[in-house]
C-alpha cells in the first residue's frame, strides 16, 4: 500500500473518530455547583495559609535575631580565645612558610 | 439567579467575578463548560480524570482571571487554559506509565444518557491505541487539528508554538500515527 492510501486509511479513522464524540452531559450535570464548592475550598485553603505566614513572620523574625545574637557571640568568643592562645603561646612567622 | 445572567455578555460576568460575584463565574462556566469538557474528553482517560481537568480549568481561570486580557473572547481563553491541562496531564500520565485504555471512559461508569454510545469499533480502538503512544505534543497538536478541527493558527494560539511549529508537529504525528496503525494491522 503507497502512501497516499494510507493517507486515505487515516482520515477514514479521524473521520470516524469525530463523529464519534463521548457523551459528557452525565460529566457535566451540576458541574458549576462542585466547581463553586471546589472554589471556596481552594480560597479557605489559601486563606488559612495566608494567615498563618503572616502570623508567623514575628516568631521567624524573633528567631532571625536570635541567631543573629547567638553567631556574633559565638564569633567574638572565638575570635577572643584565638588572641588569648596567640598572646599566651606566639606561634613564630617563620613556622608558616617552612612548611617543607 | 443564573437564568437572569444568561443575556448578560461574558466581559460583563467577568467584570462580575472580579467584584466579588462567584454566581457570576458559576454562569460563565456554564455558558463553557460543554466546549471544555468536549476538547478534554479527547484526553481523559476516564470519567473522574475528565472531571478533575475541567475543575483545574476553571480554577484556573477564576484565580487567573485579572490576567485575561480581552483582546479574544472569554472562550478561546478558557480553551488556551485547557489545551494547557490535557497536555499537562498527559505528560502527568506519560511519567506515571498509565496506559490509556480505548474507550475507557464509555466502560468506566460512564452511563452516557440517549443515545446509547455504539459499541468501539475495531478500526477506532487501533487509532486510540496508537494515538495513546505518541508524545504529548505530538497527541496534542494532532487531536487538535484532526478531532477537534482546530486551525494551525489556533492551534498555536492555544498552544504558545509558532505556526511553523504546529505544522512540523502535526506532519511528524501524522507520519508516525500512519506507521504505528499500519504496524497494528
Amino acid at each position: 500500500m503507497n502512501d497516499q492510501e494510507h493517507d486515505g486509511q487515516l482520515d477514514a479513522l479521524f473521520a470516524q473518530a469525530r463523529a464519534r464524540r463521548v457523551d459528557t452531559s452525565k460529566a457535566e450535570y451540576a458541574f458549576e455547583t462542585r466547581l463553586l464548592a471546589r472554589l471556596r475550598t481552594e480560597r479557605e485553603t489559601s486563606s488559612v495559609w495566608a494567615m498563618v505566614s503572616w502570623r508567623l513572620i514575628p516568631f521567624f523574625a524573633v528567631c532571625v535575631v536570635a541567631l543573629a545574637i547567638w553567631h556574633s557571640e559565638i564569633v567574638t568568643e572565638t575570635s577572643d580565645a584565638e588572641q588569648m592562645a596567640y598572646v599566651e603561646n606566639p606561634e613564630p612567622l617563620d613556622s608558616l612558610h617552612n612548611l617543607n | 439567579m443564573v437564568s437572569a445572567k444568561s443575556s448578560i455578555p461574558d466581559e460583563q460576568l467577568v467584570d462580575a467575578t472580579l467584584a466579588g460575584d462567584d454566581n457570576a463565574f458559576a454562569e460563565l462556566a456554564l455558558r463553557h463548560k460543554s466546549r471544555v469538557f468536549g476538547v478534554a474528553s479527547r484526553f481523559a482517560h476516564d470519567a473522574a480524570e475528565l472531571e478533575d481537568i475541567c475543575q483545574d480549568v476553571f480554577v484556573q481561570a477564576y484565580f487567573k482571571l485579572r490576567q485575561y486580557r480581552r483582546d479574544s473572547p472569554f472562550e478561546h481563553w478558557v480553551l488556551r487554559i485547557t489545551t494547557h491541562k490535557c497536555y499537562d496531564y498527559l505528560r502527568k500520565r506519560r511519567r506515571s506509565g498509565t496506559h490509556l485504555s480505548v474507550d475507557a471512559m464509555l466502560e468506566s461508569g460512564y452511563e452516557p444518557s440517549v443515545p446509547a454510545p455504539p459499541a468501539p469499533h475495531p478500526d477506532l480502538e487501533r487509532l486510540h491505541a496508537a494515538l495513546a503512544q505518541l508524545s504529548p505534543k505530538e497527541r496534542l497538536v494532532i487531536t487538535l487539528l484532526e478531532l477537534e478541527e482546530r486551525s494551525v493558527q489556533e492551534i498555536a494560539d492555544f498552544t504558545g508554538w509558532s505556526t511553523s511549529n504546529v505544522k512540523v508537529r502535526a506532519f511528524r504525528a501524522r507520519a508516525a500515527l500512519r506507521k504505528l496503525v499500519e504496524n497494528q494491522k
